[in-house]
């Protein structure tokens, strides 16, 4: 039998209980995106939420996918070049080259020297486009805008070059298979008449080339020297060299774990060995390495161009290739250093005019893979800060 | 739920709090006190380069009428229509020949994606890119440029740049 005093015990409990109830809130499922400005596009994340922290995200893509693969079946060799410039619009030139190279590679073509190394130099180019866009994006995304304005200026003078060889800003369709082609501004008398870098083209690289280390100077200061940035990024967003490895992360994501693995020094589809460069890796695998990386990237690329620019060789554009192309039945998997990391085509031909199927592989979506890890546990503004880092375009895991 | 992980690193603190902030604000400071790099474009324009992929011009004189480049293009943007005249022969006696003769040639920019293919392609010297850029219009079909207007871009043609150092002795095959 209870006294008057016990139910007032247990009364006590009871409302005890009830407070304890009120403050342990449910977990609440948030979704951000697929409308959402700093995720880079369309990608939807479904994130069950503790109050702050992240309970657990799972990724939801697929909101632009464009068919790539399906599209390349029915598209000559040619045609596929204009294609997969749109893969990852940021670095258009870039994903030219390991689909050229496989398609050659099954050719058994060889492209000259020189067109290898104008193919060299417009990928680092692509390649300081693409993290000068990651400059100033990251920072926009942790609410400074000013880096933008400053890191855009300097990739329209890499943009102008681009420009001035290729005809496009964004999507050069540079590539041939046995070469490159310049773009003709006079139609296709091109043929007779041999199109080759414009005049002015090595004097304005070495310029823009100072203007890029410099910029790099100055970003440096304004963002990875802010102390803001730094409380933003340092510690935060940690990816051990260990899981980056197991989660398949490839180029500077992985070199800022502190794996110093470059396609560059281990593949062969450039010319890379035969110019100075360094592997970049930082030790920590927070954001703040992340984005210095890339910054470090830039002026390493910016080695790698002054040298091809110094001892460019001479000789044709073009290898001696049939009109029609016809690739011989076979497979092949060429890989290549993507600004974003690893992007490889897995060419199957069944011998005529175009690809029986291609497996593209890009570097942002395998790099998404490692998302629901990264960000268990991560407070929702920290959310943002890690997304940004990875460096990601959504038409590039989408596809 | 959480996995507690931390930087291993070291932590880039400079000496003086504030002194990142303050160099960041200071380039801002003098960038400020710089001439602006944009143009205000209705009033200046930039030149685009002379190899510029910005809309294609047509030599309604050189068309054969082949019809590679609607065939190669990606996107099949490209519309054209001929038909065949009978020509008198060139000497007394001779066979009488057949001409194509170009009626409608159409393309339509807001499906073209500016690769180049029909241009490279065309083996009679009958397109062109010209870097004139500003053909804006209001609704998608304004954008189907016919045959009179592509024409009309003939005279912004551009001549070729000339060429970085040594000329390559190959070229196309």
């Amino acid at each position: 039998m209870t006294t008057p005093a016990d139910r007032h015990l247990l009364a006590m409990h009871r409302s005890e209980a009830a407070v304890s109830v009120e403050l342990q809130t449910e977990d609440m499922v948030l979704n951000i995106g697929p409308q959402h400005p700093s995720t880079h596009g369309v990608l939807r994340l479904v994130a069950t939420v503790a109050g702050e922290r992240v309970r657990s995200v799972q990724p939801v893509m697929g909101y632009m996918h464009r068919g790539y693969e399906k599209l390349a079946e029915v598209r000559t060799y040619a045609q596929i070049t204009a294609l997969v410039n749109r893969i990852d619009w940021v670095s258009g030139f870039a994903n030219e080259i390991p689909f050229i190279v496989a398609a050659e590679r099954l050719m058994g073509v060889e492209a000259p020297e020189r067109a290898q190394c104008i193919r060299l130099i417009l990928t680092e180019m692509f390649r300081i486009s693409n993290h000068l866009i990651f400059l100033c994006s990251f920072p926009a995304e942790l609410g400074a805008p000013t880096p933008l304005m400053y890191a855009l200026r300097e990739r329209e003078r890499v943009l102008d070059l681009i420009e001035g060889v290729t005809g496009g800003r964004f999507h050069p369709n540079f590539n041939r298979i046995g070469g490159v082609k310049p773009a003709a501004g006079g139609g296709s008398t091109q043929r007779t008449r041999a199109q080759d870098l414009p005049k002015g083209f090595i004097e304005g690289t070495r310029r823009a080339m100072t203007a890029v280390r410099h910029v790099c100077d100055d970003l440096e200061n304004l963002v990875l020297g802010n102390e803001i940035v730094q409380q933003r990024t340092i510690g935060i967003g940690v990816l051990p060299a260990d899981k980056a490895v197991e989660y398949a992360m490839s180029g500077p994501n992985l070199r800022a774990s502190g794996v110093p693995f470059d396609l560059r020094k281990v593949e062969d589809y450039l010319p890379y060995d035969r110019f100075d460069f360094d592997v970049v890796t930082m030790p920590n695998g927070d954001n703040y390495d992340r984005c210095r990386v890339r910054l470090e990237e830039i002026r390493q690329s910016a080695r790698i161009i002054e040298q091809a620019v110094d001892s460019l060789p001479g000789g044709p554009l073009q290898a001696k290739v049939p009109r029609v192309i016809k690739v011989p039945k076979g497979e092949c998997y060429v890989r290549a250093e993507n600004p974003k990391g690893e992007m490889g085509y897995h060419i199957v031909s069944g011998g005529g005019r175009r690809p029986y199927r291609v497996k593209i592989r890009s570097a942002s979506f395998c790099n998404l893979q490692v998302l629901p890890w990264l960000l268990e546990g991560a407070l929702i503004p920290d959310v943002i800060a890690i997304l940004g880092s990875l460096d990601f375009v959504l038409g590039d895991v989408d596809r | 739920m959480s996995i507690p992980r931390s930087s291993s690193g070291k932590r880039l603190r400079s000496v003086v709090p504030g002194w990142g902030l303050f160099k960041g604000m200071w380039l801002t400071f003098r960038t400020f006190l710089r001439k602006p790099v944009t143009v205000m474009y209705p009033v200046e324009k930039e030149i685009p380069p002379e190899r510029a992929r910005g809309v294609i011009a047509l030599d309604v004189e050189a068309c054969t009428v082949c019809m590679l480049c609607a065939r190669e293009c990606p996107d099949w943007c490209i519309y054209i229509e001929g038909h065949k005249v009978q020509q008198p022969p060139a000497e007394p006696g001779g066979r009488a020949r057949t001409r194509s003769v170009l009626d409608r040639f159409d393309i339509d920019f807001a499906l073209c994606m500016f690769c180049g293919i029909c241009v490279e392609v065309c083996p009679f010297d009958a397109l062109f890119w010209s870097p004139e850029y500003e053909y804006s219009a209001e609704s998608l079909a304004d954008l189907l440029h016919g045959k009179e207007r592509l024409t009309q871009w003939l005279a912004t043609v551009p001549e070729p740049p000339a060429l970085e150092g040594s000329e390559p002795e190959g070229g196309e095959p």
